[in-house]
């Protein structure tokens, strides 16, 4: 069987049975929109994804980018690939019209991504990157700038990337020492190493744009210091495009990801770099941070998108593997059961359904949020929006991140020995999904970003929205009543969960207020954990009273329903009582770890 | 050049189609439904042609339910110039689709209509030799070529179906059992398309946004003079007969043995 990547039905249920996304359209950013463009749209990334991508996904996963006589050469099926990507409209999706796109919602770019990166996530990566590049040039650059770079990198003639991280400067970006040196004629002369910088280089387009973070000679030390550089591959003088002194020093060997190159840069090896100023100098890392709700969300859906193209996979071969017989069948001489018929392999099954879908459901909630926080037109709704968005940003990118790599671990484990064999691609899902708990800031970064500035920075006003919108699915849940699964008791099970929230979060405040930082902070990975497993049985509470309330109007969807029921029960039973013990931990300040020292630790 | 290209909804063969236990037809509720594949196929060639062959129009005809304008739309997404839905709702049989059509490529008068072979909810085969006959046409079916799917011209989006110089006719590729023959069919003509010719493009995102402008124009068969009762009886709708399980044989000589005296194909 042909992988799906993703289940149809889930995606249209997450879409419009949940999140109403038609609701969207109502604001007059969208109002050119409607469920018929975003099907006729999501229909072409499907089959993008499915008929295109997906079949050069292993060969580029093993025929990697080489660098050879300083130019980096990809897998020559990125050509093709990118031109199809570019045709159906991708990259400048949500862009306004008036700068050529088409302001489609975050909401359906995101969904018709996630097919995009199941298919193949290098592929879609060189698109992605080009996005967000071309947006920082959009938001904050200058007119000359738009037309001469953003334009084109919308249109798809040249790529872009990110260009921030340093050796010494990873998680830790106020430490970025590139250097830029003013001209008389108003550029700048960057000079400096940069590591990591995927798509820094490549053979599909006959340009790359590098948004680089580096320091205006004689800026102070620290986040101030920090400015935002646009550095093409080739400058653009005259209409001419002359080499620009950004020398490829290396193509990292990776993991995953494998088809897109991350590569070592070299600005100004020659002292001839040039590099223009987006936005205001010293506020590069405030620029950065406008997109990074938008970059994590997408890594948030990407972990899911790898999560569930690993989940189909499994499916496909639990379906097909004949092995062992069933508990009560002792006759060798019966056939061999396929192994979905074993409960345990179910359980791997039904935990990677409620790991994936949760996970979709998050990133397309956080998704709707950014698309309100940007286009409502009542400024209360458009604060709210914004303040949930900016909360749930954390969650949305590590959940599906730490989670999906359990998740792309049980669909290998349900390939037996066989899915630690390259015969098989459920390792390198595994292999691919693994970037996502590190790139765009780290698990640890996530969990100090969650409790340290979304929660207490702003003195709890956006979890008391949220808790407010929990509330209000609690709710919902009780009046659509027991009928076709214990949706009370869940309801119940969750309010707890959420007053246990409360009373963390009060007492870790306290701490913060009486002067002991370290001890407010200690435990913030394990505060975002507990936060995360709540926003996610939050939205399986709401898909399970979503699926109790269509049962009865469209059975033919039954099956199919009674899935998400299944589902969001098994999750209410195994991860949601979890937070009652990570939240007891955090209370209890224990900090054996923290105080370990020296030998204590060898 | 004007073309018409039609275009059905049916049942996406990826969904699990059952048998409704009272035999009369299929169980529809839960069933996804998309553009028949064949047409999609003749979608593209008649946007390949008018690309090459600039002005020229392409309009997109369907005759269903109102449930058939998303197919109309996915055709105008496309890139067809406008539609046209012959609205009907319930089952149509072939015969009473053709002329409806008849009636609608009176008044359009087209240059070409293209089509494709087959639907694959019934596999008729059947509407397009109906429609050329109806109208005192030529037609020319299962349109093919030589180039691969794989191949430059492919890939380069050339017509397969090709308009003479004086634009009188189009040269046809056609599958056939031996192989492929070329037919050369005087203009108006009917041709069915066949899997081979072409891989449909994706509607485009810009394409999706200007379908929306485009018109649709809604048409009822009795005004158009059209008696659509079927002519055809559907007596008795059955699943396909289940496979039965394969199995194992030791060795080629077995395998001859069986071939010979079970499968009787050699
Ligand atoms: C395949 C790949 C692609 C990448 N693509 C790009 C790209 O396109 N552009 C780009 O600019 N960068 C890119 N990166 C870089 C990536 O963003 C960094 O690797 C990441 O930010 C972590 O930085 P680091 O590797 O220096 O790790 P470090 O910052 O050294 O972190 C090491 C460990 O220490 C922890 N840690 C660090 N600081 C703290 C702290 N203050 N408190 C608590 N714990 C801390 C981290 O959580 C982590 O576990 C890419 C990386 C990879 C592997």
């Amino acid at each position: 069987m042909a992988n799906p990547l993703f289940d149809d039905r889930t995606v249209d249920f997450v879409l419009h049975d949940l999140l109403d996304a038609s609701s969207l359209c109502r604001l007059p950013h969208f109002a050119e929109h409607g469920r018929e463009t975003f099907d006729l749209y999501l229909t072409s990334c499907r089959k993008l994804a499915r008929e295109q991508l997906f079949p050069a996904y292993r060969p580029m996963d093993t025929d990697t980018p080489r660098l050879e006589g300083g130019q980096v050469r990809v897998h020559p099926a990125m050509r093709e690939l990118w031109s199809r990507m570019v045709e159906l409209g991708i990259i400048n999706a949500s862009t306004p019209m008036e700068l050529g796109g088409q302001q489609l919602p975050a909401l359906l770019s995101v969904m018709g991504n996630a097919y995009l990166m199941a298919g193949n996530l290098s592929a879609a990566g060189y698109a992605g990157l080009t996005t967000g590049a071309a947006h920082l040039i959009e938001e904050f650059g200058d007119e000359r700038l738009k037309r001469d770079y953003m334009a084109r990198m919308y249109a798809g003639d040249w790529a872009g990337t990110m260009a921030l991280t340093e050796p010494q400067a990873g998680s830790s970006l106020a430490d970025v020492r590139t250097r830029a040196t003013p001209t008389a004629e108003g550029h700048y002369l960057i000079s400096g190493n940069k590591v990591f910088i995927s798509g820094g280089d490549q053979d599909i387009t006959e340009n790359v744009v590098h948004l680089a973070l580096a320091r205006i000679d004689g800026a102070p030390a620290g986040t101030k210091g920090v400015s935002l550089f646009c550095v093409p591959k080739r400058r653009l003088i005259n209409g001419t495009l002359i080499d620009n002194d950004c020398a490829s020093a290396g193509v990292f060997h990776k993991l995953g990801w494998r088809g897109l190159p991350s590569i070592a840069l070299n600005f100004g090896e020659r002292g001839d770099c040039h590099g223009y100023l987006v936005g205001e100098a010293g506020r590069g890392l405030a620029h950065m941070f406008v997109m990074m709700n938008g970059a994590r969300l997408m890594v948030g859906a990407t972990a899911t998108a790898t999560a569930s193209a690993a989940f189909h996979e499994s499916l496909d071969y639990a379906r097909t593997r004949p092995q062992g017989r069933p508990l009560a069948v002792r006759d060798p001489l019966t056939p061999q059961v396929p192994i979905i018929e074993h409960a345990d392999v179910r359980r791997m099954l039904l935990r990677q359904k409620a790991i994936i879908e949760g996970s979709l459901a998050l990133c397309a909630q956080a998704a709707k949020w950014a698309d309100e926080a940007a286009h409502e037109t009542d400024p209360e709704a458009k604060k709210r929006a914004q303040l949930l968005l900016d909360l749930i940003t954390p969650a949305t990118k590590t959940f599906p991140a730490e989670k999906g790599f359990e998740s792309c671990a049980l669909a290998l484990q349900i390939f037996g020995g066989y899915g630690y064999t390259s015969e098989y691609p459920a390792e390198s899902y595994l292999r691919d999904q693994k970037l996502n708990t590190l790139h765009e800031g780290t698990t640890g970064i996530q969990g100090m970003d969650l409790l340290g500035r979304k929660v207490m920075g702003d003195g709890g006003a956006g979890l008391q929205i949220l808790s407010a919108e929990i509330a209000q699915a609690i709710e919902a849940a009780r009046a659509a009543g027991d009928a076709q699964a214990p949706l009370s008791s869940l309801a119940t099970q969750l309010e707890q969960a959420v007053a246990d929230l409360g009373a963390t979060t009060m007492e870790l405040a306290q701490r913060g207020i009486s002067g002991d930082r370290l001890g407010m902070m200690r435990h913030s990975t394990d505060y975002l954990e507990m936060f995360s497993l709540i926003a996610i049985s939050w939205l399986w509470l709401r898909m399970a009273t979503r699926a109790t309330q269509s049962i009865a109007a469209t059975p033919a969807r039954g099956p199919f329903l009674r899935g998400k029921l299944k589902t969001a029960q098994y999750w209410f039973a195994t991860d949601l009582p979890r937070t009652a013990s990570i939240g007891a931990l955090i209370r209890s300040g224990e900090e054996s770890f923290d105080s370990a020292r020296g030998e204590e630790l060898e | 050049m004007k073309i018409l290209v039609t275009i059905k909804r049916v049942e996406d063969y990826e969904s699990k189609i059952k048998v409704k236990p009272d035999g009369t037809w299929i169980v529809t509720d839960g069933v996804n439904y998309r553009a028949n594949p064949f047409d999609e196929i003749a979608v593209e060639e008649a946007l390949r042609l008018r690309d090459a062959n600039m002005p020229s129009e392409v309009i997109a005809v369907s005759v269903g339910s109102e449930l058939s304008v998303n197919e109309i739309r996915s055709a105008l997404a496309m890139g067809a110039d406008k539609g046209i839905l012959v609205k009907q709702a319930g089952w149509v049989d072939s015969d009473a689709v053709a002329r409806c059509l008849q009636k609608v490529i009176e008044r359009e008068k087209p240059d070409l209509v293209l089509m494709g072979k087959q639907a694959v909810d019934v596999d008729d085969n059947v509407t397009g030799q109906l429609l050329a006959e109806y109208l005192g046409w030529g037609q020319a079916t299962f349109a093919s070529k030589h180039e691969s799917l794989e191949s430059a011209e492919e890939k380069a989006k050339k017509p397969g179906v090709k308009l003479a110089a004086d634009k009188a006719s189009v040269e046809v590729i056609r599958e056939i059992d031996g192989g492929l023959e070329t037919l050369s069919v005087k203009l108006p003509a009917i041709v069915t398309v066949d899997l081979r010719l072409n891989v449909p493009r994706y509607a485009s995102l810009p394409n999706i946004m200007k379908a929306k402008k485009k018109p649709v124009e809604e048409l009822d068969p009795k005004a158009l003079g059209v008696d659509v009762t079927p002519k055809v009886k559907v007596l008795k709708v059955e699943p396909p007969p289940a496979r039965a399980a394969g199995i194992k044989v030791p060795d080629v000589a077995a395998l001859v043995q069986k071939l010979h005296s079970d499968a009787k194909v050699i």
